[in-house]
């Protein structure tokens, strides 16, 4: 492979509930297509986080307890991750994940458990129910249509410099009521979406590798792969 | 007996009869009608039972059946619930269709669901507890682990002296302080190293001091000899130890217990963890190693054989797959085949497969490019999850076939070229290719399992 991007794969031994290592496999399929290689690590409880050793990051959705944990350990990679995404580093970041990089969401017990606040959104917690089902939104920048299943207790609202992953086409997304689901700020995607996302959004996860690649490579020239077909996969 | 009680179980009987006379049923509603007129009737009946309660996420149906083999080695009339009647009526149903007991103090080994312990114990103090394991299930009937532990715990509560014979390579297991007994039984038959489990695996955190657990060793999912670096925390001492694991296939394993050679009917790892179980009350209850591996080896239709169905000449076995670690464990089983096969993968997500598809990419689909597999169908209902899932795990298009319709999928697998084919399906789908198979005649229609 020409190309080599390290990512990390934030507290994948934790965040890890809904198949989210799909994801993982989805963008190492994609990379390979893309000639890139990538070198993807676990990086946890007490492990650092520096922005320069990583290109792209991963941060899944875990159970209630797991999360409750790494809502305290994050607090420790706030600078580094805000360095990052502030820098252009690309994030995807789902359901948990999500949660985390905005200010704060409430946990199974009513308690507000503190994100590290790098994006601007917050997330309450719906009373005894859950936005459970498949779920379709479309992206009006790229008219690109998303497919997913959702599945999340969390209410969240989007800051004033986020703006949606997509606008529900059916479903529920971020709160029911705005009709947004999911984030973009700079390279950060966001979204509850499980499936997992990249599994069945081939084209996001060719967004997070051209953007790591144009981050890394300045110089280099990606036409070959900026024109990567990606076949429907759902 | 009070007057209310005999009068309830009565009732319950009767019904248990009529519905069994005049329309061959009768699992549970004999149970309801006795509870509505005696809600505390299991107090009743269960009291002149010594009771062993089995329970956990997976693997309870197959070690109560061992385990009741295991102890008819020396008690000779024991009474158990069938499959499936795992919840409190059916737990009622099942002691008011038991015979009086002639002498002494009979044996009840019962199969409970995790949320059912409790009205158990309301009642009944059982002589021990089996702890199998505790997996998540389907994530669309979300429960998590330590949710599901505390329910169980719960009706553990009410009846502090009874033995709990658990899975000590299950860290949930050695979480909490208990004022049982407990006997732990695990795998014990590798050398140390430190590692750690796979990423995508449930329940690996440390739980003294939340931090993530090493093993010394890994069987599968996040069980195995664990220890915490930071605390200390560590796999309790076992009572009984595998000590060494010897030939699997899909359709046997030999294994010795504390230096016991034992072989079992059936593949998968999973299932030697539940022989493990059945050896552990086996040894509790007085029965000797001699004993249990004549009930291993002599009850091979305890194990629910996979049954193996001739398709025009093709041996094919369809196996259910509900949750990652249940299919991991799958694809580890048919791995183990010294033969080469064929296999095809169908996919539905209705409700009662779990409506949502994510947990296939949890399945560690990848051990299979290990293999030369010849040939590989995907379809069902959510067949294009289920092919992309193959194709990111490598699977070559060209030994790729893709074909939604069930009918055509039984076509394709008459042309496959190897004479094993291995058929993993969700639980609709799986009901669905046993329906085509019944009508073109390969299978009787039911589900055989």
């Amino acid at each position: 492979m020409t190309y080599e991007l390290n990512v990390a794969h934030l507290y994948g031994n934790l965040m890890n509930t809904y198949g989210d290592v799909g994801n993982i496999l989805a963008l190492n399929y994609y990379a390979k297509q893309m000639d890139v290689h990538l070198n993807v690590k676990v990086v946890s409880l007490e492990e650092d986080f520096q922005a320069a050793d990583y290109d792209l990051a991963f941060f899944g959705g875990g159970q209630d307890f797991e999360q409750t944990i790494v809502s305290q350990d994050i607090q420790t990679k706030k600078a580094e991750l805000t360095k990052f995404i502030e820098s252009g580093g690309p994030v995807l970041a789902i359901c948990g994940g999500f949660q985390l990089l905005g200010h704060y969401y409430i946990g199974a017990n009513g308690e507000k458990l503190p994100g590290i606040g790098a994006l601007d959104h917050y997330t309450l917690a719906q009373d005894h129910n859950r936005f459970i089902g498949d779920i379709v939104i479309k992206n009006q920048e790229t008219g690109e249509t998303y497919h997913g299943f959702e599945n999340h207790q969390g209410l969240t609202y989007l800051g004033a410099d986020e703006r949606p992953l997509g606008n529900v086409v059916s479903g529920k997304g971020n709160n029911g009521e705005d009709g947004t689901e999911g984030a973009i700020y700079k390279n950060v995607y966001c979204s509850y979406f499980h499936g997992p996302i990249l599994t069945r959004n081939g084209d996001i996860a060719k967004h997070l590798l051209i953007a790591a690649l144009r981050r890394k490579f300045p110089e280099a020239d990606f036409s070959q792969q900026e024109a990567l077909p990606i076949p429907a996969t759902f | 007996m009070s007057l209310r009680s005999g009068f309830a179980t009565f009732a319950g009987k009767s019904s248990y009869w009529f519905l069994h006379t005049f329309l061959h049923g009768g699992s549970s509603l004999p149970g309801k009608i006795t509870l509505k007129l005696d809600p505390n009737i299991l107090r009743t009946l269960g009291a002149k039972y010594d009771v062993i309660v089995i329970t956990g996420t997976n693997g309870k149906t197959l070690t109560t059946a061992l385990t009741v083999s295991v102890l008819n080695q020396k008690y000779p009339t024991i009474l158990t619930n069938p499959t499936g009647s795992n919840m409190e009526q059916g737990i009622v149903t099942t002691f008011l269709n038991a015979k009086n007991p002639k002498t002494g103090r009979p044996l009840a080994v019962l199969e409970v669901d995790e949320a059912n312990v409790i009205k158990v114990t309301q009642y009944i103090e059982p002589k021990a507890f089996v702890f199998t394991n505790i997996f998540r299930d389907q994530m669309d009937r979300y429960g998590e682990i330590y949710t599901t532990y505390q329910k169980i715990l719960d009706g553990v509560a009410l009846a502090p002296n009874a033995t709990i014979i658990a899975n000590g390579d299950s860290p949930i297991f050695h979480s909490k302080e208990l004022p049982n007994p407990i006997e732990y039984y695990g795998f014990d038959d590798q050398p140390d190293q430190d590692m750690k489990a796979k990423p995508n695996t449930d329940g690996v955190l440390c739980p003294v001091c939340e931090h993530i657990l090493h093993y010394h060793s890994l069987t599968y999912s996040n069980q195995g000899k664990y220890f915490c670096p930071n605390c200390g925390f560590e796999r309790p001492e076992l009572t009984y130890r595998l000590t060494k694991l010897g030939d699997q296939t899909p359709t046997s394993s030999e294994f010795e217990v504390d230096g016991h050679a034992f072989k079992i009917g059936v593949g998968g790892t999973y299932n030697i963890y539940n022989a493990l179980a059945a050896y552990a009350v086996g040894r509790f209850m007085g029965v000797a190693p001699t004993q249990i591996a004549r009930a291993f080896n002599g009850n091979q239709q305890v194990f629910g054989r996979q049954e193996v169905i001739d398709v025009d000449g093709k041996q094919v076995t369809i196996i259910l797959v509900k949750n990652p670690v249940g299919l991991d464990q799958v694809l580890h089983m048919i791995g183990t085949d010294k033969e080469k096969f064929s296999l095809v993968g169908l996919l539905n997500a209705n409700y009662a497969d779990g409506i949502d598809t994510s947990w296939i990419w949890d399945g560690d689909f990848e051990q299979l490019t290990k293999r030369d597999i010849p040939a590989v169908i995907t379809g069902g209902e959510r067949y294009k999850d289920i092919t992309f899932r193959l194709k990111v795990a490598g699977i070559p298009d060209d030994k790729h076939i893709v074909e939604p319709d069930l009918e055509k999928v039984v076509a394709e697998i008459k042309q496959v070229p190897t004479k094993r084919v291995y058929v993993l399906a969700t639980y609709t789908a799986m009901l669905q290719m046993r329906k085509i198979l019944a009508t073109k005649g390969y299978i009787k229609e039911g589900l055989g399992v």
